[in-house]
Order: C-alpha cells, then sequence, then structure tokens
C-alpha cells in the first residue's frame, strides 16, 4: 500500500478528472475494502457489491475528503457503511445456518485442507461475532488501524472499540488454540 | 494470551495473519476491471441527477406556487371587501352595556347583566322585544 503523500496525490489527480489515478487507488486499496466489506457480509459475492458501491461512493464524494487526514480510514469507512447497507437490505437472502462442526470440534482434518478449513472455522466464528465486533477485530488485526481510527470509522467512541476488539479476540483465540491443539 | 493481552493496543500478527487468510479476497485485477466499468456511471449519476430533481420539481413547483397565489388572491379579496363593505362592525360587550347606560338600545341586556338580584321576567321579555 502507498504512502500517505502518494494517496493524497492520487485524490487530487483523481478530482481533476484522471481515470487512472482512481484506478491506483482502486488497486491499493481493493483488498482491504473486499476484506472488510467480507467481515460484514460473510458472503464474498456480496461484500465485492459492497466493496464496489463503496469505492463508487468514495469516487462521487471524493471532494468531501480532508486530504489533511488519512485517506484509508476516510475510505473504510464508506465501504463498511455499504456493506452495512446491503446486509440491513439483504432481508430476503438469510445467511445459510452455520455448520456446528465447522464451529467447534469436528473430525480432525488431513494435512492438505489443514489451511483450508481453518480459513472455513475462523469464518464461521467471525459471523457468530456481531458485526459490529467482527469489523473491529478485522480492522485492528488483520488491517492495522488504531482504535481511534476504527472509532472514527464505525461512529462510535474509542472504548468501546477497545471492548469490541477485546471480545472478538477472545472468542477467535481461543478457537485458534483449539486449532492447534488439533493440529498437533 | 491473557486478558490484559487481549486488551493489548497492538495488533496480534497470529491472529491478524489467520483472519488475513480467510478473507483473502481473489481475482483482484477483476475486481478492480469491474469498479472501474462503474467509474462513468457514477459521475454521471452523481451530475445528472440534480437537473433531473430540478426539472422533476419544476412542475410541481409552479403548480403550487399558482395555487398558493389564487388562495392569497381570494383570501385577500375577501378581507378586504368585509373591511370595507361588510355594513355593521362588531360590537364589544362594554360598548354594548356602555351604550346600555345611558339609554341606548340594548338596555334591557345591560339591565339583566348588571343587576344584583334575579332578573326580572319583564325586563328579560322586554329585552327581547327589543331585540326585534
Amino acid at each position: 500500500m502507498g504512502s500517505e503523500a502518494d494517496d493524497r496525490g492520487l485524490v487530487a489527480k483523481t478530482l481533476a478528472g484522471d481515470r487512472a489515478a482512481f484506478g491506483e487507488l482502486v488497486e491499493r486499496y481493493a483488498a482491504q475494502a473486499r476484506r472488510v466489506a467480507r467481515a460484514v457480509l460473510g458472503d464474498p459475492d456480496d461484500a465485492d457489491d459492497a466493496a464496489q458501491d463503496g469505492f463508487l461512493s468514495a469516487l462521487v464524494k471524493l471532494a468531501q475528503y480532508d486530504a489533511r487526514r488519512p485517506f484509508g480510514p476516510w475510505l473504510m469507512r464508506i465501504v463498511a457503511n455499504a456493506a452495512t447497507d446491503r446486509r440491513r437490505r439483504r432481508s430476503v437472502r438469510r445467511a445459510e445456518p452455520l455448520d456446528p462442526a465447522l464451529v467447534g470440534g469436528g473430525p480432525r482434518p488431513d494435512a492438505a485442507a489443514v489451511q483450508s478449513e481453518l480459513g472455513d472455522r475462523l469464518r464461521a466464528a467471525l459471523a457468530e461475532l456481531p458485526e459490529r465486533r467482527r469489523t473491529a477485530v478485522v480492522l485492528f488485526d488483520v488491517e492495522g488501524y488504531s482504535h481511534a481510527e476504527i472509532a472514527g470509522m464505525l461512529g462510535v467512541p474509542e472504548g468501546t472499540v477497545r471492548s469490541e476488539v477485546f471480545h472478538g479476540r477472545r472468542r477467535l483465540r481461543a478457537l485458534l488454540a483449539d486449532w492447534k491443539e488439533q493440529v498437533k | 494470551m491473557n486478558d490484559s493481552q487481549m486488551f493489548d493496543h497492538r495488533p496480534d500478527p497470529e491472529l491478524g495473519a489467520a483472519l488475513r487468510a480467510a478473507l483473502e479476497p481473489r481475482q483482484e485485477s477483476a475486481f478492480v476491471a469491474r469498479v472501474m466499468a462503474g467509474y462513468d456511471e457514477a459521475l454521471r449519476r452523481a451530475t445528472v441527477p440534480t437537473w433531473d430533481v430540478l426539472a422533476s420539481w419544476f412542475r410541481p413547483g409552479v403548480a403550487a406556487a399558482a395555487a398558493a397565489l389564487l388562495a392569497g388572491f381570494l383570501i385577500g379579496r375577501t378581507v378586504l371587501f368585509a373591511g370595507a363593505g361588510g355594513g355593521a362592525a362588531a360590537v364589544s360587550m362594554d360598548a354594548a352595556i356602555a351604550s346600555a347606560a345611558v339609554g341606548g338600545p340594548g338596555r334591557g341586556v345591560a339591565a339583566l347583566v348588571t343587576a344584583p338580584s334575579p332578573p326580572d321576567p319583564s325586563i328579560v321579555f322586554t329585552s327581547l322585544v327589543e331585540q326585534r
């Protein structure tokens, strides 16, 4: 990911009508935006739709971006909001019920499927967490944002973010520890 | 990891890496192309609606303004005519009593209101006759 100065330059060029500059911003933040959207929505296709909505919404609102602040948190706030909006609209398509074997216990996997199944279990465990909690954990532990930045993105006090990260981590760490025990 | 470590202000690299792998998207170039395909449409939608909204507001706005103008004209005309040619203006109770006290019309009403004892039926009758 590029520096904040690079981001500001790309934003300025985009505002001047440079399409390629916006494309570069999308490339820089695509993976992060898709992960954050997936943390909110679970389903990867819905997450990509939401991430796309977020990028295009950011493009339209780009004149409102304060260049004195880092671009990433501003963009992730828009993406997280787009994902939350999509989840609210998704009233007909409900999430598939979780497979209990994925969340805890279950047969020991063969070596080839270890990473894949760990991913399945983590995604299932994430899906069990409240939306704000899983988003906070992903933004903190995966994307490396500070508590204060996440508080700004989610529109909640910093203490709430600390609490959400704490409780989310506790659940996920327990799952990870169980997993390590099983694959020993 | 104990509870105090869970409140750590630093990201947990092990958990972060596992989550990153679990959430890692695929086909990034296809996604970027998909976003860029919506570039022109997003900008068009951001600018065109202003005119669309103005256009959609134009006719109802003109109709509402015309209706308001007509209503204002009718109300104003009614008020003007009532003030100028409406005949006798309303008289307050004080004015009616004052005129009754000096022997003007309506003295029966004044007597009825100011009497310390219950009204005499003849006074009431007289006031009714005077109304006619």
